[in-house]
C-alpha cells in the first residue's frame, strides 16, 4: 500500500542546545558522583587523614618544599572511587537496559561522553580544595619555611582527574560491571610491584604519584624533581583517556577530536620525556656549591654572641635556633657563656633528596651544624650539638667523648628544654631512659654509658638551678678532657654510680 | 491537513526475515492503532519511525525533518517521544531524576524550565505524589507511567508508544488508557498494541501490520464495518467459520462467511481485525 506523500509541515528547528545539554547532564551525574558511597568514604577517609597527619606533620615545623609532595598520596584514595563510580555511571543505561530508548534520544553519546568526563571535574576540584586546605595549614603553622611548587600541589587532583577518565574510558573499552574493580586490584599490586624494586630511575616517573624514599629536606630551588613537566604528564595522560573515551562513543567522525587526541598524546609525551630527563647542569652545580661551601649562598645574623648562618628559605628560623642556643648558654660556666658560637646550616645536597641527612662533624671551632629539619626531636638533637661544642670547642670532637663530660653535655642540652626527661628519652635511638644507648645527632651520633645516663636523669630530676651553681662553679673541671664519670658524680653532689662490668662503657 | 509522519516504502530485513515490506503510512493528529499479530513487524516499524534502525529501503519525514541524515535524524528525535516495548529504569534514581535525566537529554537545558516540565509530566500521568520515590520501589504500573511520563516530557509532537499497556492490570489499564488518549489531544500518537479494546477505545485510526506490509489503513469504524454481515451466532461451533468461540450466553460467536440464514450479529472491531489478517499466514488468535 502506497500513499502519495504531501508536502512536508517542516517545524522550526529548537535553538541548538547540545553543549548546554552536555553541561546539564554533567552537572547531573557529577551531583550523583559526589553522592556514591565510595565516593562519600573516600572523602571521609581522606579528610580524616589529612586532619590526622597535618595536625602534628613535620613537628610543627614544616619546610613548604616538603608539604607540597605530601599533598599527593591522599586523594589517590578519592581518584580510585572516582574510577570506580564513574565507570559505574557510564555502565548504568547498558545495565538497565536504557541504552536501547537513549538512543533516540536528542543528545548523542559521545556528547553523553563528555558529560560523564565533566562529571569528574567537581569531585576534582573538591580534591583541590582539600590539598588547598592541607597545604594552607602547614603554610601558616609559625614555623613554615621555604617554597611549595604548584606543580606539586597539582598532582593529587590530576591524579583524582585521570583516574576519573580512566574509568570512563574503561566503560567505553569494556561494558563489564567487574573490570574496573579488576583494575583497581591490578594498580595497587601494580604499584607495590614497582614500589618493591626501589622506584629508582625515569621509569617511576609514569605513576601518577612519585615519593621519595628518604625525608632529606633541601632547598626548594634545588630538589630537582621535574615536577612541572610531571603535571604536564598527568595532564595530558587524562586528556588522551578522555578524548580516546570519547572517540570510541561515536567522536572518531569529529575532526576536532581526532586532532585532539593527537594533541593529547604528544603532551604526554612531551611531559614524559621532560620529566625522564637528569637534573640540570646549573641545579646540580648549585646542590654542590650548597654542600660544600654553604657560607658562600647563606645569610648570616649575630645574636647575643652567637652567629647565626641560614640558607635564605630558613633565616626566620633563627630565632628559633637562637632560643635553644641562649638556653644551654645560660646554664654553661664561664667563658663558654661568652664563647663565640656559629651556628651554620648544613644540608649535603650532592645527590639531590637521595643523599645521605647525616652530615660529617664540623672541624671548624665554635660552629654547630644545624639541619634542615626542625621540631620535634630535632631540637634537643640541635641543643646537644650546641652543648657539646660549649664542652668541647669542637663539633669534631663531640662525638668521642665518653668520659664524665658527656654528663655535663647531656644536662646542658636538656635542662631547659620544658621537659627534660622527654628530651632525654627523644634524642637517645632506643626511647630509653636507662641504660647505656646511642644519642641521636645531625652529624655523628654520640653515646652514652649506663652510668652517664644514671647520673644525667638523677640531675634532671634535681632543681635545675641548683645544678647550674654547681656546674658553674666546677665547669673547668667537668670539661677538662678525661674527667671520670665518678669524679663528675662527686663533683655535682651525686652518689658514684655502681660499676656494670658486663656493660661497655660508652655503648 | 499536512501529515506529521509521511513514510513511504519503508522495507527492512533481518537477515533472511522480511520484518518491513514495502509500508507507506501518513500519521496526522490524535491517535493512530498499529494492530498487528506477534511478529507482524509493528515494534520493528516503530523503532524505523522512531530513528532507533534504519530502513533498507523507502523513506520517511517526520515534522518534515528527514532522518536520513544526521542533521534531520537529530530534528526528529528533538520533536520524537518513545516508550519502547520492555522500557528500563534506573532503580537507584527517583522518578523525579529519571524523567529529569531524559529530558536533558531531550535537550531541556534550562534547569528551572526543565524542572517544572517533568513535574507537570508526572503530575500529568499521575505520580505527583512519589516523584520523589525511587523507582525500584514502584509497582509495574507505576513504572509504566514513569515511562509515559518520560515519553511525553518535552511536550513532543510526535509519540510512539510500543505496547504499553502489555502486564498491567485492568485498572491500570484503564487509567493508562486515560492517559494515552489525553496525550493524543493535539499530537500525533502511534501506539502498537495486541489489545483491540485499546484501539477500539482511543483511536481514532488504525493501522494493520502483518508478516511486514499494510493490511488495513482507516478508522477503527472503517476497521469494524469489515466485518459487517460476517458474524453470526449458532448452537454450534461452525466449521466454516474463519474463527468461532462460545460466549457468555452459551451460543458460538462465528467470523467469516455465514450460511444462508445464520443469525448476523453486530460486528466488533476485533472481528473487523480478524477478518483483515485472514489468509495473511499469521497466527489468528481468537
Amino acid at each position: 500500500m502506497t500513499t502519495t506523500l504531501d508536502t512536508p509541515a517542516v517545524v522550526a528547528a529548537r535553538p541548538r542546545a547540545s553543549w548546554a545539554a552536555v553541561f546539564a547532564l554533567a552537572r547531573f551525574e557529577a551531583r550523583r558522583l559526589l553522592l556514591r558511597m565510595p565516593v562519600l568514604v573516600a572523602f571521609a577517609v581522606y579528610l580524616a587523614w589529612i586532619v590526622w597527619r597535618t595536625r602534628d606533620s613535620f613537628g610543627g615545623f614544616p619546610a613548604l618544599q616538603d608539604a607540597d609532595r605530601a599533598t599527593q598520596g591522599g586523594p589517590l584514595l578519592v581518584g580510585l572511587a572516582v574510577l570506580l563510580s564513574a565507570n559505574h555511571a557510564v555502565l548504568r543505561s547498558g545495565r538497565y537496559g536504557t541504552d536501547r530508548h537513549f538512543a533516540v534520544l536528542v543528545l548523542q553519546p559521545w556528547r553523553r561522553t563528555v558529560a560523564h568526563l565533566l562529571s569528574v571535574v567537581p569531585v576534582t576540584l573538591l580534591a583541590t580544595v582539600c590539598v588547598a586546605g592541607q597545604f594552607t595549614w602547614e603554610a601558616l603553622k609559625p614555623g613554615a619555611v621555604g617554597h611549595g611548587s604548584p606543580a606539586e600541589l597539582l598532582v593529587g587532583p590530576l591524579s583524582v582527574l585521570l583516574l576519573g577518565a580512566f574509568g570512563v574510558l574503561l566503560a567505553r573499552l569494556l561494558a563489564a560491571p567487574l573490570a574496573a574493580p579488576l583494575l583497581i586490584v591490578f594498580l595497587l599490586l601494580f604499584s607495590v610491584f614497582t614500589s618493591g624494586f626501589g622506584g629508582q630511575g625515569w621509569s617511576r616517573w609514569l605513576m601518577p604519584v612519585v615519593g621519595e624514599g628518604s625525608s632529606h629536606t633541601l632547598p626548594s630551588d634545588l630538589l630537582g624533581r621535574p615536577a612541572a613537566w610531571h603535571a604536564l604528564y598527568l595532564a595530558g595522560l587524562a586528556l588522551s583517556a578522555a578524548l580516546l573515551a570519547v572517540l570510541l562513543s561515536g567522536g572518531a567522525r569529529l575532526r576536532t577530536v581526532q586532532a585532539g587526541v593527537a594533541g593529547a598524546v604528544a603532551l604526554t609525551l612531551v611531559g614524559a620525556v621532560g620529566q625522564s630527563r637528569d637534573v640540570p647542569q646549573e641545579t646540580s652545580e648549585a646542590r654542590t656549591r650548597v654542600s660544600v661551601a654553604p657560607e658562600k649562598v647563606q645569610h648570616c645574623d649575630e645574636r647575643d654572641g652567637t652567629t647565626y648562618c641560614a640558607f635564605p628559605e630558613w633565616t626566620p628560623r633563627t630565632g628559633d635556633w637562637a632560643e635553644v642556643v641562649d638556653g644551654v648558654r645560660s646554664l654553661a660556666g664561664p667563658g663558654a657563656q661568652d664563647r663565640p658560637l656559629v651556628v651554620r646550616q648544613r644540608v649535603d645536597a650532592r645527590y639531590g633528596l637521595d643523599s645521605d641527612p647525616l652530615l660529617a662533624p664540623s672541624a671548624r671551632p665554635g660552629e654547630v651544624t644545624v639541619g634542615t629539619a626542625w621540631g620535634g626531636n630535632r631540637i634537643p638533637e640541635f641543643a646537644t650539638a650546641v652543648a657539646g661544642v660549649l664542652v668541647t670547642g669542637k663539633e669534631e670532637a663531640v662525638s668521642g667523648i665518653c668520659d664524665g663530660r658527656m654528663v655535663t653535655v647531656m644536662w646542658l642540652a636538656l635542662a631547659d628544654l620544658p621537659d627534660p626527661m622527654a628530651g632525654l628519652r627523644s634524642v637517645r635511638l632506643d626511647d630509653s631512659d636507662t641504660g647505656s644507648a646511642i644519642v641521636v645527632s645531625q652529624t655523628e651520633p654520640l653515646r652514652m654509658s649506663a652510668a652517664h645516663t644514671e647520673l644525667v636523669r638523677e640531675l634532671l630530676q634535681r632543681p635545675r638551678n641548683e645544678t647550674a651553681a654547681q656546674v658553674r662553679s666546677n665547669w673547668a673541671e667537668l670539661t677538662a678532657p678525661d674527667v671520670t664519670t665518678d669524679r663528675v658524680a662527686q663533683m655535682l653532689g651525686l652518689d658514684v654510680p655502681e660499676p656494670d662490668e658486663e656493660e661497655d662503657e660508652c655503648l | 491537513m499536512t501529515p506529521t509522519v509521511s513514510a513511504s516504502g519503508l522495507s527492512l530485513h533481518y537477515g533472511g526475515t522480511r520484518a518491513l515490506d514495502d509500508v507507506s503510512l501518513r500519521l496526522s493528529g490524535g491517535v493512530t492503532g498499529l494492530l498487528g499479530p506477534n511478529g507482524a513487524g509493528k515494534t520493528t516499524l516503530l523503532r524505523v519511525l522512531a530513528t532507533a534502525v534504519p530502513a533498507d529501503r523507502g523513506a520517511f519525514t517526520v515534522l518534515g525533518h528527514d532522518p536520513g541524515t544526521s542533521r534531520g535524524r537529530q530534528e526528529v528525535r528533538r520533536h520524537l517521544g518513545y516508550l519502547p516495548q520492555t522500557p528500563g529504569f534506573h532503580p537507584d534514581f527517583t522518578a523525579f531524576e529519571f524523567v529529569d535525566y531524559v529530558a536533558i537529554l531531550k535537550e531541556l537545558t534550562d534547569r528551572t524550565a526543565r524542572h517544572r516540565e517533568v513535574r507537570r509530566v508526572l503530575d500529568e500521568v499521575g505520580l505527583a505524589d512519589v516523584r520523589g520515590k525511587r523507582i525500584k520501589k514502584l509497582s509495574g504500573g507505576m513504572r509504566q507511567r514513569v515511562a509515559l511520563a518520560a515519553a511525553l516530557v518535552g511536550d513532543p509532537e510526535f509519540v510512539v508508544l510500543d505496547e504499553p499497556t502489555v502486564g498491567l492490570d485492568p485498572e491500570q489499564r484503564m487509567r493508562f488508557r486515560e492517559l494515552v488518549a489525553q496525550a493524543g489531544e493535539g499530537r500525533t500518537v502511534l501506539l502498537s498494541t495486541h489489545q483491540t479494546e485499546d484501539v477500539a477505545m482511543l483511536c481514532n485510526r488504525v493501522v494493520v501490520l502483518a508478516d511486514g506490509t499494510v493490511r488495513f489503513d482507516g478508522t477503527p469504524g472503517e476497521l469494524t464495518a469489515q466485518a459487517a454481515g460476517r458474524v453470526w451466532s449458532s448452537e454450534e461451533r461452525d466449521p466454516g467459520a474463519k474463527a468461532g468461540w462460545r460466549t457468555g450466553a452459551g451460543t458460538f460467536r462465528n467470523v467469516g462467511d455465514p450460511p444462508a440464514g445464520a443469525e448476523l450479529l453486530e460486528p466488533t472491531l476485533e472481528d473487523g481485525y480478524l477478518l483483515t489478517l485472514d489468509g495473511a499466514g499469521a497466527e489468528v488468535t481468537a
